[in-house]
């Protein structure tokens, strides 16, 4: 037993022994364990009521209810901030992904003295916070009468969008042999032409990593449209939750439900493009 | 990078000579302009508009009506008698400390013993890790605070233990800060995690692979070829943990709204309370935002400095 664990970790990269190899499980299970222990009670608390949440915090429900989650999504209008969310997000994403790839090809691909610049401040973005800007922002939307609009929030998202998606997408293209957009000139198409029968098509990947990340960070946003949307039927699905648990926050039952609500769309999302995530990530994070 | 750009500028010049050059100049235009028009509407101008208004009389009313006056630095010396703009300062600070001495060790950890493989199911223990991160800041504030609160269950397991036991985390200003910083390092150690998994790939194996046959143990190997190679992505990390420091206002928000008497404030938060609490003192905010960015931007430099100096990747 433990020669064949010692034969197999020298087959793979190290001599570690089966009492250090234990070890290791323990604290990668203790750290799972921990970091999805908390979303487990919450799964199981939302099917109590709140009188045996109560009675009962740390065990699972003696009777399961679903009661909950219709109850939150009616009173907490859960509908309307869905389709919100879904709209702000997908109005977004879609321009920041058709923008960012634009812009990104014309840095990459064609040659101009305003390029080193107009990257350079865009790649500055990533790291320069939304945050340090809300107010600013807020008081520039009032002045343009942009607050409690739709357009008022997709702008700022869209923007705050587009740096990690412009460096994203330039370094992507840039791996693309300069012949193709060469040959596609010398038969006499036009930039846009290249732009949207060559580029797009060739940039799925990026395309796909740029659009994920967005979404994200999107539907996750909280600050922003909460500043700059008072009307009920404007606000997003964070802000609902938000708002909410407020209202009832002695309501465990309910308040839990209403957290399941905005758990799960992600929780659908992030298995569906684990990947693409990890990637942006890693890619974005580290220039 | 300089031998590309001049080259670049050479064949600019080249093209510029012909006709041609128009057509390309005007499709870069209108490639590039939409994006520009739009960041610079949402970063750059407000940001100028912030750095005018944090200079004037301005406090709050109609902008377009209100009589704005020259005062120069006067909404920067309130904000730095201000005891609440130190509280959350510091309280930013316990945040980049958690992340640079918890966060990004733990992460470090993880990814190291992901990418050895000394350990099966690395996919799953790597997604389980990271999940956190992508749920929305609110839902997890609510979470923790509902977790930590005397009523929570905390109380309760802890309560199993020491029964007398009385929890007064959140309530008590001195340890207010702890389920915050808690939270926070659950949230974001996965966000290292994978920045140090994708970095870690990027050693070449076979240079690990030959330090082993010639008798390295498994502590010389990552003592003197993965730190090494790692140290910029460390360093970037750090900023990146003093950068997202400032981003910190939704979990905050969500879980103790800077609660008690405002001792989890951090600084977007207390840029939000003088804004929108009380009767809004928006130069303030404006200073405050101001001071802000010019942290971003001194990071920022950081971060070039770093790349300079540990750089040479791809």
């Amino acid at each position: 037993m433990m020669r064949d664990g010692a034969l197999r970790g020298k087959r793979r990269s190290g001599e570690i022994s089966g009492t250090t190899r234990a070890l290791l499980y323990i604290v990668l299970i203790a750290f799972t364990v921990l970091t999805i222990y908390p979303l487990i009670w919450l799964t199981i608390s939302s099917f109590k009521t709140t009188q045996e949440f109560q009675l009962n915090k740390l065990g699972l429900p003696i009777h399961w209810t679903l009661i909950n989650y219709p109850i939150a999504w009616q009173i907490g209008n859960f509908g309307t901030l869905f389709m919100n969310s879904l709209f702000y997000t997908t109005a977004s994403t879609l321009a920041v992904v058709f923008l960012s790839l634009a812009a990104g090809f014309a840095f990459a691909k064609i040659r101009s003295r305003a390029t080193p610049l107009l990257h350079g401040s865009f790649v500055i973005g990533i790291l320069l916070t939304i945050q340090s800007l809300m107010i600013p922002l807020f008081l520039v939307a009032s002045v343009t009468r942009l607050v409690d609009t739709r357009l008022g929030v997709l702008i700022p998202y869209v923007g705050m969008g587009l740096p990690l998606g412009i460096y994203l997408c330039t370094e992507y293209i840039k791996g693309f042999p300069d012949a193709i957009v060469e040959s596609a000139r010398l038969e006499g198409a036009g930039y846009l032409k290249i732009y949207a029968a060559i580029i797009v098509p060739m940039a799925k990947p990026v395309f796909t990593t740029v659009a994920v990340l967005n979404v994200a960070g999107v539907w996750n946003e909280f600050m922003l449209v909460n500043m700059l949307v008072s009307k009920d039927a404007l606000r997003s699905l964070p802000v609902g939750i938000f708002r909410f648990s407020g209202a009832l926050a002695s309501d465990y039952g309910k308040q839990f439900a209403a957290l399941m609500i905005g758990l799960i769309p992600m929780i659908i999302f992030f298995l569906f493009f684990r990947n693409q995530i990890t990637k942006g990530v890693s890619a974005g994070a580290v220039k | 990078m300089n031998q590309e750009m001049t080259l670049n500028k050479e064949k600019w010049l080249k093209v510029k000579g012909k006709k041609f050059w128009t057509e390309e100049r005007r499709a870069y235009l209108m490639l590039v302009t939409p994006a520009a028009l739009l960041y610079y509407a949402v970063m750059a101008f407000p940001f100028l508009f912030s750095l005018v208004l944090s200079f004037t009389n301005y406090t709050s009313g109609e902008l377009v009506t209100t009589p704005i006056r020259f005062i120069g630095l006067k909404h920067y010396l309130d904000m730095l008698a201000d005891p609440y703009f130190w509280i959350s300062l510091t309280n930013n600070f316990y945040i980049v400390f958690i992340s640079v001495f918890g966060q990004i060790p733990l992460g470090f950890v993880i990814a190291y013993i992901l990418h050895r493989k000394h350990v099966k199911m690395t996919g799953f223990f790597q997604t389980m890790i990271y999940f956190p991160t992508i749920i929305s800041t609110i839902v997890v504030g609510i979470l923790w605070q509902s977790f930590f609160s005397p009523y929570g269950p905390l109380t309760e397991i802890i309560q199993r233990i020491i029964p007398a036991w009385e929890n007064n985390l959140s309530v008590d200003p001195k340890t207010a800060m702890i389920p915050v910083l808690l939270a926070v390092l659950w949230m974001y150690t996965g966000n290292y995690l994978i920045i140090f998994l994708a970095n870690l790939q990027k050693i070449d194996p076979e240079v690990m692979e030959a330090s082993k046959i010639d008798g390295a143990s498994e502590g010389q190997v990552l003592r003197y070829i993965v730190l090494p190679a790692l140290s910029g992505v460390i360093v970037t990390c750090a900023i990146l943990a003093i950068s997202g420091s400032l981003n910190s206002f939704g979990l905050i928000f969500a879980m103790t709204q800077g609660n008690p008497a405002r001792r989890t404030s951090v600084l977007s938060l207390y840029m939000y309370d003088n804004a929108f609490r009380g009767a809004p003192d928006y130069g303030l905010a404006n200073a405050i935002s101001i001071f802000m960015v010019l942290m971003s931007f001194a990071m920022i430099l950081i971060t070039k400095a770093v790349e300079k100096k540990f750089g040479g990747r791809e």
